[in-house]
């Protein structure tokens, strides 16, 4: 007898489970849906079939610069966070000192920081400072934010990997950027790119905090949540969704698959 | 215990010589840019929460008013406890969702659970802004649904069931949606980690699958629920983004009245700050206790 779940169990839960998954992805097929849709007000019945909102979107400049933007953000954000968290693992990983609980805590606890204290908390910081809001600004919060992710994701990696590797490598007289470069780099390398993904995905999509440290240049999702003020844009709006919200889904499969077989090649080695 | 197990590692590890960047070395980077932009800046909130720094400059000394006026003037704290009690709802609500679905994934043997939990975990991985417009576009006066009601003729014209759209029920709904494929996971992860020989001994004791389940695995699974429903309360409770696109005056949440403080004609930075420390204080003070929580788990199970 399974102990965890009778036959009709199964098959209820299994049940339960496709429903909610119709619940998840109904949203985003309606905007599907939508988004080809004549009419100019998202409203039943449908009207036709155009693509006319996904011409307008491609033609739409401060929309494609807000999406550039947001990239630059992103990049910046996710390089400088992954870096800072590479190096804070290594610590936490190889290394014992005094403090560090707290040095840990101090690492993580932007994970359970309220995004709009985050946000009016460096508000007022680069108010103060006399810092002009702007892109650095936004990437300096978004970098804060996805610290933590990038350590959740290196650390158990590292603490993994067999630190004799290294120590093999510095007996047989590699220095430690070398042995860093070919020994450890390498073997935390699925980890760093999920790392970096994470934290660009992060960055890319974020709007509490951003909301206050965006200057003129509009990132994509505080442009995208002034634009839903006027109805007008609204189909263009969904269409640009149905287009993100496509690529993050294939982003997320192929990275999925990339993160099992490179998994798969390392237990292998 | 851990003491001992120390030491006994330890000299080995410290008859080599560690080359490469000393611990300050790596620490100093990652530590300094969280002083300068965490720690520093939330400092510079408590500042203007007593007065300190004033937006309007002008003659002023360190006072707690803005504390007082938090505490006794009857607007904020009311607004405080309706958001606390929508987000423990959705909370409460998502995390009962999620138990059995992560309970069959972890524990129905079915043989592509990976597949299935990424199925279920994606749509959380998309833009957050875009789910919360797709709602939008749902439940409006004018949206997918009312005019779908219309069109079967299950509604008549100009009767849409307005109560969608703008009202805390649609804010707890976008919430909830939002944030159930994230609640699967932490679920998951703790009962598939649950050791199966303690099912079989269960039921070689002759528990049925109820007992075994209220005895064994639902206690054992608490850890991960607990984290479970404080993922979702804690971004909840000061959320404001979702509310100022679904939730209209009804749907008002504290989070929204901290952006409006901020931002609004009439700012009120000192106020702000206080409502921002409260919030800050208040989930502080849940996640100690939860890590307490779950230490005191752990050495139950050592």
């Amino acid at each position: 007898m399974d102990v965890a779940l009778s036959r009709n169990g199964r098959r209820v839960m299994r049940m339960f489970f496709a429903l909610v998954v119709v619940f998840l992805y109904a949203p985003i097929v309606i905007l599907l849906v939508f988004s080809f849709n004549k009419a100019a007000v998202p409203a039943f019945p449908l009207t036709g079939f155009t693509l006319r909102w996904y011409h307008e979107f491609l033609h739409n400049g401060s929309m494609r610069a807000a999406l550039e933007t947001s990239v630059i953000v992103a990049a910046i954000s996710s390089v400088a966070a992954v870096a800072l968290g590479i190096l804070a693992s290594v610590a936490l990983a190889r290394r014992g000192f005094l403090g560090k609980g707290l040095v840990a805590t101090l690492l993580l606890s932007p994970l359970v920081i309220p995004f709009v204290v985050l946000g009016v908390a460096l508000l007022l910081l680069f108010h103060i400072l006399g810092v002009s809001l702007g892109l650095l600004t936004v990437a300096s919060g978004h970098v804060v934010i996805t610290i933590p992710y990038t350590i959740l994701v290196l650390l158990p990696r590292l603490e993994q990997i067999d630190s004799s590797l290294a120590e093999a490598a510095y007996d047989l007289g590699a220095g430690p950027f070398r042995t860093f470069r070919w020994v450890t780099f390498p073997l935390i390398l699925p980890a760093v790119l999920s790392a970096w993904l994470i934290a660009f995905t992060t960055s890319f999509d974020e709007y509490p905090v951003a909301s206050f440290l965006v200057g003129p240049r509009l990132t994509f999702p505080t442009y995208l949540y002034s634009a839903l003020r006027f109805p007008s844009q609204l189909p263009q709006v969904i269409a640009v969704a149905v287009i993100v919200i496509m690529v993050s889904l294939l982003v997320i499969v192929l990275a999925e698959v990339l993160r099992r077989r490179a998994e798969a090649r390392l237990e292998g080695a | 215990m851990e003491t001992t197990a120390g030491t006994a590692a330890a000299p080995t590890h410290r008859r080599r010589r560690r080359p490469g960047l000393t611990t300050p070395g790596l620490l100093g980077l990652p530590v300094s840019w969280l002083i300068v932009f965490f720690v520093v800046p939330i400092a510079i909130v408590a500042a203007y929460s007593v007065d300190v720094f004033v937006l309007f400059p002008g003659p002023h000394s360190f006072t707690f008013s803005a504390w007082h006026s938090f505490f006794s003037k009857g607007i904020y704290f009311p607004l405080f406890f309706k958001s606390v009690e929508m987000s423990l709802t959705v909370s409460a609500v998502v995390v009962v969702v999620a138990y059995p679905l992560a309970y069959y994934l972890a524990l129905s043997g079915t043989r592509r659970k990976y597949v299935l939990l990424l199925v279920l975990i994606a749509p959380f991985l998309t833009s957050y802004l875009l789910r919360v417009l797709a709602w939008k576009v749902i439940l409006g006066d004018n949206g997918v649904i009312n005019t779908f009601l219309f069109s079967t003729g299950l509604r008549a014209h100009g009767h849409p069931l307005s109560f969608l759209l703008y009202s805390r029920f649609a804010v707890m709904l976008v919430l909830g949606y939002v944030w159930l494929p994230f609640v699967a996971l932490p679920i998951f992860v703790t009962l598939e980690s649950l050791d199966r020989g303690l099912l079989e001994a269960a039921s070689d004791l002759y528990a049925s699958r109820r007992q075994a389940f209220l005895r064994v695995t639902l206690p054992l699974s608490l850890p991960g629920v607990v984290a479970a429903f404080l993922f979702v309360f804690i971004p909840t409770v000061g959320e404001f983004v979702t509310p100022s696109l679904v939730g209209g005056a009804n749907g008002y949440m504290y989070g929204s009245q901290i952006v409006d403080l901020f931002e609004q004609g009439f700012p009120d930075w000192e106020t702000g700050a206080v409502l921002s420390l409260f919030l800050l204080g208040v989930i502080s003070v849940l996640t100690l206790v939860f890590v307490r929580f779950l230490r005191a788990g752990e050495a139950r199970t050592a």
